[in-house]
């Protein structure tokens, strides 16, 4: 199965099987490209509005989607790239999620891996945003995600990320050493895994986090790589699918969360790349396009990246490759230079 | 996005909910637009709390709403403050300002009814609490327990809750009390065990040298391990007392240490035991008569920041006749290592010990619920769990005695748990590499560095712990292996 042999559809889908094929192992390519395509082409509709106040990473999820999928030109670049410019604060540096809305260091994140996408950085206040990530750190090295004082282990992931991507030296910008303090701090003696706050029970989505921002400040050795890589391995279910914490339910955003952890580390063949290839697939909507969290419930562009960046993490065909520490393309890593760590399979 | 089933409905049903959300998305516009209309003109009032309520009662998602509110809050306060107050009527004022808070809290704990899983309103009561003049911490503590009554394992509500115990200043072997009655109701309590392992430790602090740290006292570990058992045996599918089973038995990363040297005329390695920097490195040789001579330049093997093993192409005269080895960095308070010679190198070696010594009370702990695994395992033969924690049990007591039958568990556990078969495959590797590391360390010293042979042991899949072979003027693998690793395995020969 090669790129060339996908045929692009016809207007009209009426014609297309019903059959329910939900155990095929096929990727509804075409299907998924529509649906990320027509996502918010009604402004009215009723899922879009209720998600407005994470616009910026809906773009984010979409257009990097798109990019692994080798359709980035579905999407209209330069209102995107304006869409962008006036989401920036012009107080603080920081970008809100839309019009309308505060700056949070989430969407901040969001705004400039769209901008490295479209090599568009040079359309915003870069310095602006360095300051706004600066302002956000606080004693004990943690990071605020606005002025409002929540601390979060993923606020700390984005900070990093954040420069990294403005080729900033971290050294120079941020109390490094003791950003990573307090994400050590959030480390968990029993399984090396990380919550969101020192104490908190490890998550694989905070996990992704630490793993991610120990990858980007050159790190990595601080982790148990054994004992953290057996529980995240132990994600996986009988289903294939995995999950997040012990007893939970499978989900298609753990693919990539405990997916994208465990590459960083080596230890990706600790799973079944099959079964969760096949439990990934089986959470697609094959009428609609797009992936659910799970199987037969209503997909979602968060989930449709994450489903798409695990099936590229695990070598499917006719993917772009994609960076485990920043989920984006591992093209534009390249174009930029930028070399988050990673170790070696023993 | 999580969890809405996708329903087969009829054309009716869709027409009606979508006239019904287009409803919807005209009040929310309505509001939204009046709610930014207010804020352009800083009007921080009660209406602008009203409009911003039944939007956060439904999507509490909004974080911009949630810090209109924490603006009309501070407006409100302050406004109270800045009235001209006679001494007399200071409580009064007080109490206006305490009502403030209390009408926001009581939004939020309406907010977490509905979404209790929502990162916003948590946060929003924290604000609250710190904002207000008068917390009522007890109160907070009350809550959370109401909340884990809802969702034992909702981590909002834990991690909200040891923030606000510790304003409270609960004692420990309260929150423990609080714990183990969580357990009993539900043994599959992941979050609950959590909790307790951040208690025991502070509780029974560890005051014995075995290294890595046990978790907890011995009286304390031996009493934990029974319950815990105990636990797992009730439903022996569920992990959650499984893994603070493997937690209790110990199974960290070994601490930092200088495991294997080996100096010749012009080059040096030197190999660690887990990944560390060349941050402050400092080696030094040191000899009769105050001789000493520092070895400087190491870089590291995988040209990464970290690595298990450096190298220096210095010359060095005479390696031979060092006594000793001193080695420190930024992560490792200095040591001196006795050196041995082989030809006209000095060599350093220690081959990690597996099994830990536990105190005999312990000990027979760990043999009896041996036993106990090992009659679950008559009825149950494929019992993953059990199979890995008899596994694990075995090299807690003696991993030289049980070696066999250990490599025989995980090679079943291939099987009957193939999902993970790769971590079975590679644990092997780390048990066998361990073994003959120490049978290696054995031989006789003059002969020790010519070779290691490694090419008999079958389950051997993988090189879990390189650093220690770099040392051997050569390796010896079996065909598959010195495929898998091509030539990008070295010894000290080839560096
Ligand atoms: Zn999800």
């Amino acid at each position: 199965m090669d790129f060339a042999s996908f045929a692009k559809p016809t207007n009209s889908d009426a014609n297309s099987p019903t059959t329910d094929d939900s155990k095929t192992e096929e990727l509804h390519f075409w299907k998924h490209v529509e649906y990320i395509e027509n996502h918010g082409k009604d402004q009215d509709d009723y899922e879009y509005c209720m998600t407005e106040f994470l616009r910026m990473s809906g773009i984010y999820w979409g257009v990097t989607a798109l990019d692994i999928m080798n359709q980035l030109e579905r999407l209209d670049r330069n209102s995107i790239i304006e869409f962008i410019k006036r989401c920036q604060c012009p107080t603080t540096g920081g970008f809100a999620p839309c019009e309308g809305h505060d700056p949070h260091i989430l969407y901040t994140l969001s705004a400039v891996q769209i901008l490295c996408i479209y090599d568009a950085l040079e359309q915003i206040d870069c310095e602006a945003v360095v300051k706004y990530v600066m302002s956000l750190q606080q004693h004990d090295g943690s990071f605020f995600g606005d002025r409002w004082g929540e601390v979060d282990t993923r606020f700390s992931f984005c900070a990093v990320a954040i420069l990294t991507l403005l080729k900033k030296d971290l050294a120079t910008t941020i109390d490094v050493e003791k950003a990573v303090q307090f994400v050590m701090s959030c480390c968990n003696q029993t399984d090396g895994g990380f919550g969101s706050k020192p104490g908190a029970e490890s998550h694989a989505g905070l996990i992704y986090c630490c793993v991610g921002f120990l990858s980007l400040t050159h790190r990595l050795h601080l982790l148990d790589v054994d004992k953290l890589g057996w529980w995240l391995c132990e994600r996986q279910l009988p289903s294939g699918g995995l999950n997040g914490r012990p007893e939970k339910l499978p989900d298609v955003c753990y693919s990539w969360w405990v997916l994208a952890s465990l590459t960083i580390m080596g230890r990706l063949h600790w799973i079944s790349a099959d079964k969760l290839k096949q439990f990934i697939l089986s959470c697609q909507d094959n009428e609609t396009g797009g992936f659910a969290d799970r199987t037969g419930n209503l997909p979602d562009i968060f989930h449709t990246l994450f489903g798409i960046g695990a099936l590229s993490l695990l070598g499917f065909e006719g993917l772009k490759a994609i960076n485990a520490t920043l989920c984006m393309p591992q093209y534009v890593m390249d174009r930029l230079e930028i070399k988050p760590q990673i170790l070696e399979r023993p | 996005m999580h969890g809405r089933l996708k329903v087969r409905t009829t054309e009716e049903e869709r027409e009606r909910k979508k006239k019904e959300q287009a409803l919807k998305v005209k009040a929310y516009k309505a509001a939204t637009t009046k709610i930014s209309a207010k804020r352009q003109n800083q009007e921080y009032d009660d209406e602008m709390l009203a409009y911003t309520t039944p939007i956060l009662q439904r999507n509490p998602d909004v974080s911009t709403l949630w810090n209109i509110r924490r603006e009309c809050i501070l407006a409100k306060v302050k406004k109270i403050k800045e009235e001209e107050v006679t001494p007399e009527k200071e409580a009064i004022q007080e109490e206006h300002i305490l009502q403030v808070f209390e009408t926001e809290m009581s939004l939020t704990e309406q907010c977490l009814l509905v979404n209790p899983k929502s990162y916003n309103i948590w946060h929003h009561r924290m604000w609250l609490l710190e904002q207000s003049p008068k917390a009522n911490w007890q109160r907070e503590v009350m809550l959370c327990n109401k909340y884990l009554k809802m969702d034992e394992r909702n981590f909002h509500t834990w991690d909200y809750k040891r923030y606000v115990v510790e304003k409270a200043q609960v004692p420990k072997e309260e929150e423990l009390d609080f714990c183990t009655e969580k357990i009993k109701v539900n043994f599959s309590n992941y979050s609950s065990w959590h909790h307790r392992s951040l208690l025991l430790p502070a509780l029974y602090p560890y005051e014995g040298d075995a290294k890595p740290k046990r978790p907890m006292s011995e009286e304390k570990l031996k009493e934990e391990l029974e319950m815990v058992l105990t636990a797992a045996f009730t439903d022996p599918y569920d992990s959650s007392a499984w893994f603070y089973q493997r937690w209790l038995l110990g199974y960290s990363q070994p601490e930092l240490a200088a495991c294997a040297f080996r100096c010749s005329k012009d080059k040096t390695v030197l190999s660690f035991t887990k990944l560390t920097t060349k941050e402050d490195l400092k080696v030094v040789l040191t000899g009769d008569g105050g001789k000493t001579l520092e070895i400087t330049d190491f870089l590291t093997l995988n040209n990464q920041v970290s690595d298990t093993i450096f190298y220096s192409k210095n010359p060095v005269e005479d390696p031979s006749m060092y006594q000793n080895l001193e080695v420190s960095s930024k992560a490792l308070t200095s040591i001196t290592l006795p050196l041995s010679k082989y030809n006209d190198d000095a060599y350093y070696f220690h081959a990690l010990e597996a099994s830990t010594t536990y105190t005999p009370d312990v000990l027979d702990q760990l043999k009896s619920q041996l036993e106990s695994c090992e009659s679950l395992l008559e009825y149950e033969p494929d019992s993953k769990w059990c199979l890995l924690t008899s596994a694990l049990l075995m090299r807690a007591i003696d991993c030289q005695e049980y070696h066999d039958k250990t490599m025989e568990y995980l090679k079943k556990l291939q099987k009957v748990d193939s999902l993970r078969e790769n971590y079975y495959k590679d644990l092997a590797s780390k048990w066998i590499l361990q073994k003959a590391l120490i049978q290696w360390s054995k031989t006789d010293g003059e002969h020790m560095l010519k070779s290691i042979d490694l090419s008999q042991e079958e389950q051997l899949t993988c090189l879990t712990d390189k650093q220690y072979l770099i040392v051997a003027d050569e390796i010896i693998l079996s065909k598959e292996l010195t495929k898998r690793y091509e030539g990008g395995l070295k010894s000290f020969s080839n560096i």
